[in-house]
């Protein structure tokens, strides 16, 4: 059975993948660029961010940034954008009749924004106030400390935002020219899904592709370097509630084990029957939020543990977290835990892949990021050949890595964390 | 007949620590209570040979009289006593 998905090369070396939802009312379009604040030198920092928002402030057909929502609000559409560390992406959701008005606004933005001084001096106060916002926010702030700790040094431990220094200096000079760097037809991939028809949104597309064609000169981001030791940073503040992150490094999202990965995530920390959830919170009562995450990128990812606890419990805390990290890969997890996390991951695959808007990201990430479309059967597929055996083996040798760990709290001193994870 | 906890002994000093200390950090007491009683509280526990039978509460303890003699804040050491605890804790038997 031919995939529900249909990929098609472009002129100038963009991509377009379009998938047919006649049942659907609604089209979704994204334009996702291969560009994102791991591309940025220190000089940069928040170019990529910054570029995204100036984005929806005019261009020479809608001058303003409410004639830019106008145009998709006023068909009861939606029209936002995301900056990433390894990508940023444009997208629209309109009733499917639109979904040329929806493409021609994102094209639009994308190439022909006026980037105003005025509003670049607005934008920049906007993006000052949300870096110290999130200055504000433990735990926000944590995990950015995390990452700092994961990746030291590299522009993947740093926030996407940027830094306060960096926001300040960037010029209208540099945006331009990091844009055209990035913002080229190689480096574009559109997606389409909804009730639309196919070749139309292709003739669509086809009229609208203006960037340079030519692939940028960037050069290829080096990965970070490995990490040699535990390390712990405690940010001294005088919090009601401690904030942890603590995790190691893992896999890339093009690792063919990144599916153990996932479940391993699922049983140790994802939901209220996750193992963390059940030993932190419910029988040892240290913490009213504990959970697990991971994060991937093309050459490396993390696994990781946030705690949100009374200060007094923190290090025993970590602790208990350090027991269930080192239980997975003493033992293999339990036959109805592994069912019970294949049926979460597949569920929550499923679910997201209800709505056109979840359909176009997907198809469009994995076309940008990897290079080939996997279809959810087989997604789903893959989610459930992974073994308990797997999970221990891939436990064993994600956890034998250095332990990293952020810590936000009326700590004076960090001895105890440092105990607590053999830093 | 369910199964002595061989740390027992050392939980139960821990914990007569851990209220010592907190009632300073909640300012409780009637009384006042100097770091003196809470340094010699915590060696009480040190004294216990079952500390080095968990990996870690010894040192923990340690840390916790560190703490008390360099003058750091009540929960500190609260938080240090209480990470002793649960090392002890993860050592015991189910």
């Amino acid at each position: 059975m031919p995939p529900p998905h249909r990929v098609h090369e472009l002129p100038g070396g963009a991509r377009l993948v379009v998938e047919s939802m006649p049942e659907r009312q609604s089209t979704s379009v994204v334009l996702m660029f291969g560009a994102g604040s791991r591309l940025e030198d220190d000089r940069l920092a928040g170019v990529s961010h910054f570029i995204e928002h100036l984005y929806f402030k005019g261009t020479k057909r809608r001058p303003s940034s409410k004639e830019i929502a106008d145009a998709i609000e006023g068909v009861g559409g939606f029209i936002n954008a995301s900056t990433d560390k390894e990508l940023t992406a444009y997208w629209a959701r309109v009733p499917s009749e639109h979904m040329e008005l929806g493409l021609d606004v994102l094209f639009d933005i994308i190439a022909n924004s006026k980037l105003d001084p005025a509003d670049i001096e607005r934008e920049r106060m906007v993006i000052l106030d949300e870096l110290r916002m999130y200055q504000d926010q433990p735990q926000d702030l944590v995990q950015n400390l995390f990452e700092e700790l994961i990746w030291p040094g590299h522009p993947l431990g740093r926030d996407i935002a940027g830094t306060e220094e960096s926001v300040s200096r960037l010029t209208r000079d540099d945006i331009l020219e990091y844009a055209d760097a990035h913002y080229r037809l190689p480096n574009l991939v559109i997606g389409a899904a909804g009730m639309l028809d196919e070749n139309a949104t292709l003739a669509v597309v086809r009229n609208r592709l203006s960037l340079r064609a030519d692939p940028d000169g960037a050069l290829a981001v080096a990965p970070p370097t490995p990490l040699e030791s535990p390390r712990v940073l405690v940010r001294r503040r005088e919090t009601e509630q401690a904030h942890i992150c603590l995790g190691v490094r893992a896999f890339s999202y093009m690792h063919p084990d990144r599916y153990a990965l996932d479940l391993l995530n699922t049983v140790l920390g994802e939901g209220m029957s996750s193992r963390l959830f059940l030993s932190i919170r419910e029988r040892l009562a240290l913490a009213y939020d504990v959970h697990s995450f991971t994060q991937k990128h093309r050459d490396t990812g993390y696994l990781g543990v946030y705690i949100g606890v009374d200060p007094k419990k923190a290090v025993d805390a970590v602790n208990a977290a350090m027991v269930e990290l080192r239980g997975l890969s003493e033992s293999e997890v339990l036959p109805d835990e592994l069912a019970r996390a294949k049926e979460f991951t597949k569920g929550r695959l499923r679910l997201e892949l209800e709505t056109t808007n979840g359909v176009a990201f997907w198809l469009t990430y994995q076309e940008l990021l990897l290079g080939e479309i996997k279809t959810i059967d087989e997604e789903l597929d893959l989610v459930e050949a992974v073994t308990a055996e797997d999970i221990k083996r891939i436990a064993r040798e994600v956890l034998s890595g250095p332990m990293q760990m952020s810590v936000i709290g009326p700590f004076a001193r960090d001895s105890a964390f440092r105990l607590a994870v053999g830093a | 007949m369910p199964g002595r906890d061989p740390h027992s002994g050392a939980a139960v000093r821990i914990r007569k620590a851990i209220a010592l200390v907190n009632s300073v950090a909640d300012e409780a007491g009637d009384e006042e209570i100097t770091p003196t009683e809470i340094a010699e509280a915590i060696r009480d526990c040190l004294e216990l040979t079952d500390v080095d039978s968990v990996p870690n509460v010894r040192r923990y303890l340690g840390e916790a009289l560190d703490a008390v003699s360099d003058g750091m804040p009540a929960d500190f050491v609260a938080m240090t006593l209480y990470a002793a605890l649960g090392a002890l804790r993860e050592g015991s038997p189910d």
